[in-house]
Formats: C-alpha cells, sequence, structure tokens
C-alpha cells in the first residue's frame, strides 16, 4: 500500500520550535515578502478567533487585532523537515517528499517488519514525533493516501481499502484537489462541493469548462490517477541527503556585499576540504542565512554538471548573495546532494577549429532556443577611438 | 555642505543597442560637484576625475564630469554629470 504523512502547517510549527509559547497564542505565518498580502497556516489559537489560512492580512488583523506574524523561515523549515524525513528512514521507510510537511512511502518493504500496514503507520507516527501532531493515511494509490491523512486526526493512522475508496472519496470536500484556489470557487458556483458530486460530472464537460487541471482533479476523484510524471503504484525513495554543512557566525549583522562574498569563499574552501565529501563533487548546494530581524534566508542551486570546481562554485551561488533581503547574522553553505563519481572523463585531445566551432554554434543555438529571438547577439566595434563610451561599439542581434 | 538628488529619464535600448549604454544613477553630491553616496551607498574615495567634452559643433553636444568612485562596499563605480541635462549616470568607462 502507499502511506502518506502530513503534518498540517510545518511552515508555522517549524518556525514556532524557537518560539513554542507562541503555539499557544494566536499566530500565523507572514505572507510572504513581494507576494499577495496572504496569511499562511494558523495556530490553533487563531482559528479559533476566526482567523483562518489564506486570509488577507488587513482582514486577519481586523478580525483578531492581537494576532502574532510570524516571519518566514525557510532555513528552519528545511532542517526540521530534513529531521523528520531521517527519523522516518530510519525506521526503514523509503520517502519521497511531495511538500514540506507532506510525504509518501510504500509499505511493503515494512509491513512485515512491523507486523501489518497499521503497524507500519503507528510506527511512522512515533518516529516522526507526537509534537508535530502528525497523520497517517494508507490507500492503493497517492491520492486516496492523501485524502485519508488529511481526515485523520492528530496520532491518528486511516486506512482505505481498495473497495472502500470510492465511498470514502464521496463525501470529501473538493479542497483536496491540487486546483488553483479561483477552480474551487468555479466549482462551488456551480454547486459542486464534494469529491462525489465532481466524478458523477461527464469528463468532457468538466475538460470544457476547467481545463486540463479540471481533467487531471475529475480523474483523481474518480480513482484515475494514471498521468505523466506520476505513477500511482511507485513511489521513489530520495537518495539521503548528505549531511555537510559549514555554518559562520557573525559577531554583528553584516549587509556589507564584499564581507559576505569573502565569507562565502570561506565557507566553501572549508566544505569543499571536509573529508566525508571523499573528492565526489557537488550536484545540489544551498545558501541560507539566518536575519537580523528573526527569520531566515535560503536559495538552492542544483548544478547542470556536478563540479568540486571554486570558481563554478562561487559563480553559480555567490550571486544569489545580492538576494539577500537583511542583514545577517549567520550563513551557512550546505551540500544537499553529491554526485556517485569522483572523477570527470576528461577529452584527450582538446576540441579545436570547425569542432570548438561547432559546439559553440550549438550551444548559443540552445541559448536562442530557451530565451528567443535577438538573445544571441554580437558586439560590433563602430568608433574604437571615440571618448565617449557608448559609442565605440554596438550590440547587433545575430542569428547563428 | 550642501547636496543634490537627481534621477535621469529612463534609457531604452533598441535591438540593436549601444554596448556600455549609461544608466541613470541617484548620487548624492557635495557642493564641489564631487559625489559622496551613489545609489544610497556612501563613496569612500575618488580615483580620478576627468572631463568629456565633444559634439559640441552639433544638435546633441556632450559635455560630461566622469568621477571613478570606490563605494562603502569595495566596488569600483564610474559615474558621470550630464550637465546639459543636469542628471547623474553610471558607466564603464
Amino acid at each position: 500500500m502507499i502511506a502518506c504523512l502530513v503534518i498540517p502547517g510545518f511552515e508555522l510549527r517549524a518556525a514556532l520550535r524557537s518560539r513554542p509559547r507562541l503555539a499557544l497564542a494566536p499566530a500565523a505565518l507572514a505572507p510572504v515578502p513581494g507576494r499577495e498580502p496572504l496569511l499562511g497556516p494558523v495556530t490553533a489559537a487563531a482559528e479559533a478567533a476566526g482567523v483562518r489560512s489564506g486570509m488577507r492580512l488587513g482582514e486577519a488583523l481586523a478580525t483578531c487585532p492581537e494576532l502574532v506574524l510570524v516571519e518566514q523561515d525557510p532555513a528552519a523549515v528545511e532542517q526540521e523537515w530534513e529531521g523528520v524525513l531521517r527519523r522516518l528512514e530510519d525506521a526503514g521507510f523509503a520517502v519521497e517528499t511531495v511538500d514540506p510537511g507532506v510525504v509518501v512511502f510504500e509499505t511493503g518493504g515494512v509491513e512485515r517488519l512491523y507486523g501489518g500496514v497499521e503497524a507500519a503507520l503507528v510506527k511512522a507516527l512515533a518516529s516522526v514525533g507526537a509534537a508535530w501532531d502528525p497523520r497517517a493515511g494508507a490507500g492503493q494509490r497517492r491520492f486516496v493516501a492523501l485524502a485519508a491523512a488529511s481526515v485523520a486526526r492528530p496520532g491518528q493512522a486511516v486506512i482505505v481499502e481498495g473497495k472502500e475508496e470510492q465511498g470514502f472519496l464521496e463525501p470529501l470536500p473538493l479542497s483536496l484537489l491540487p486546483l488553483p484556489s479561483n477552480r474551487y470557487a468555479e466549482l462551488e458556483g456551480l454547486g459542486v462541493r464534494r469529491l462525489g458530486e465532481l466524478a458523477s460530472l461527464p469528463g468532457g464537460a468538466v475538460e470544457e469548462r476547467l481545463g486540463q487541471d479540471g481533467k487531471r482533479a475529475w480523474s483523481l476523484a474518480r480513482g484515475g490517477e494514471r498521468h505523466a510524471g506520476a505513477n500511482p503504484y511507485r513511489v521513489r525513495g530520495r537518495s539521503p541527503a548528505a549531511e555537510l554543512a559549514e555554518t559562520l557566525s557573525f559577531p554583528e549583522a553584516v549587509a556589507n556585499e564584499l564581507t559576505l562574498r569573502r565569507a562565502f569563499g570561506v565557507l566553501l574552501d572549508r566544505l569543499l576540504a571536509r573529508p566525508e565529501r571523499g573528492g565526489r563533487p557537488l550536484r545540489k548546494v544551498a545558501v541560507s542565512a539566518k536575519l537580523v530581524g528573526g527569520g531566515s534566508w535560503r536559495r538552492t542551486a542544483t548544478l547542470r554538471e556536478a563540479t568540486a570546481e571554486r570558481g563554478r562554485l562561487r559563480a553559480a551561488l555567490g550571486s544569489k548573495l545580492l538576494e539577500l533581503p537583511a542583514p545577517v547574522t549567520e550563513l551557512r553553505l550546505e551540500a544537499v546532494e553529491l554526485a556517485d563519481h569522483v572523477g570527470n572523463q576528461l577529452a584527450l585531445v582538446p576540441p579545436e577549429g570547425a569542432e570548438l566551432d561547432g559546439r559553440l554554434r550549438e550551444g548559443l543555438r540552445q541559448v536562442r532556443a530557451s530565451t528567443g529571438t535577438g538573445s544571441v547577439c554580437a558586439v560590433v566595434e563602430v568608433a574604437p577611438w571615440s571618448r565617449i563610451p557608448e559609442a565605440r561599439a554596438l550590440v547587433v542581434p545575430r542569428d547563428v | 555642505m550642501t547636496s543634490t538628488v537627481s534621477r535621469a529619464h529612463a534609457y531604452t535600448r533598441a535591438a540593436a543597442g549601444r554596448l556600455n549604454a549609461p544608466r541613470p544613477a541617484l548620487v548624492e553630491s557635495s557642493v564641489d560637484g564631487t559625489p559622496t553616496l551613489v545609489n544610497r551607498e556612501a563613496v569612500t574615495v575618488v580615483r580620478e576625475e576627468w572631463r568629456v567634452v565633444d559634439r559640441w559643433w552639433t544638435d546633441d553636444p556632450v559635455d560630461r564630469r566622469y568621477f571613478e568612485v570606490v563605494l562603502e562596499s569595495g566596488r569600483n563605480v564610474c559615474v558621470y554629470r550630464d550637465r546639459d541635462r543636469g542628471c547623474w549616470f553610471t558607466q564603464r568607462a
């Protein structure tokens, strides 16, 4: 069976780990800076005061003036979620993350170890820990497992057998479906509020009205789920993340770009010198920071070609430091994923002449294909002697 | 010390554009016209200063006072004041 474990409001819970008192007060995760001012997950006390997740900030503060806004803390979310996944992996589950707070895994490999599906789910819940209020569900399909986990109470496991699927899904709300928020309102306007009501509609009509997303949702509600990219019968367990990280704490908050770049260089040197790396190049790297006003910042880069070259890693991640929204008190560099190989196959004869031209042409063709016409330009010198800098050369679009 | 703040017109770039086109900059300057703040960053040192006067015989004359400065972050920046338009720009000289 496929099992799903859900921790509702994980981002808020992770951000509140350092301020546990707020968990009992009306609090909500602050909106992401620069985006629509909509609240993230809210605490039970805030919910009791009438505040809902996804509510506009102004409306929420008018409803509950004592509402505390908790800063987004992506680094804490990543760290806590990694801890949850590791505890599940230690219990023998090959996990696949859907989102922070939602994970799926197969119970097939551990049922005999723990004595059945239910015992395996109880073990999974116990390994995550009661402090997170996890809920578990299991079914023959991912969506059923997710739906079962979503209706379970904290610490409870709900198992849905194949023949009970349709009856189980029918009364559930549409909010379980992966649809844009305006689609829910559209469906509600049409009088469709439950999965069963959506499933009873003709597929062609749903697709015509709601497009591909609607067709997929309809298919999930009916028990289809056979779409490209997600095999309902297979969960791909992740490769455990590399435990390689280097941290630098500053005596006082730093916003100076030069200092940050130097600190980043030091962290990179330390990370590359770690013996645990065993000569393996880095595939995925993350840089994160603790911000001075609370909260954190994190950026991840997956390298097209795994490398351990200092210059290339600096180029890939160094520019991200410019996106830092506030002065930082701590900078952290993490090797999220290492490549399996230790060496690169080098060319015996370096390319030159026609071959080099061909490669360059192909590279430019790919750039143009991905960024559009006019993106590849040539520099043409028109008056290199001019005293006016912008009169010396022109940039002319070039067809490769 | 008096200070002046100027924001220049947006500079548009055509399909076949100029390389190293000047970009509008937010500059505060001292009474002698030396920049003290470039794009909200303090100037540490003014390394060099020069003037470019050209095309005075045309309808589009050039009269610029260039400054090469080092900012607080350690970056080297070249800024100039267009004396006809009274605006500040950054440009690699």
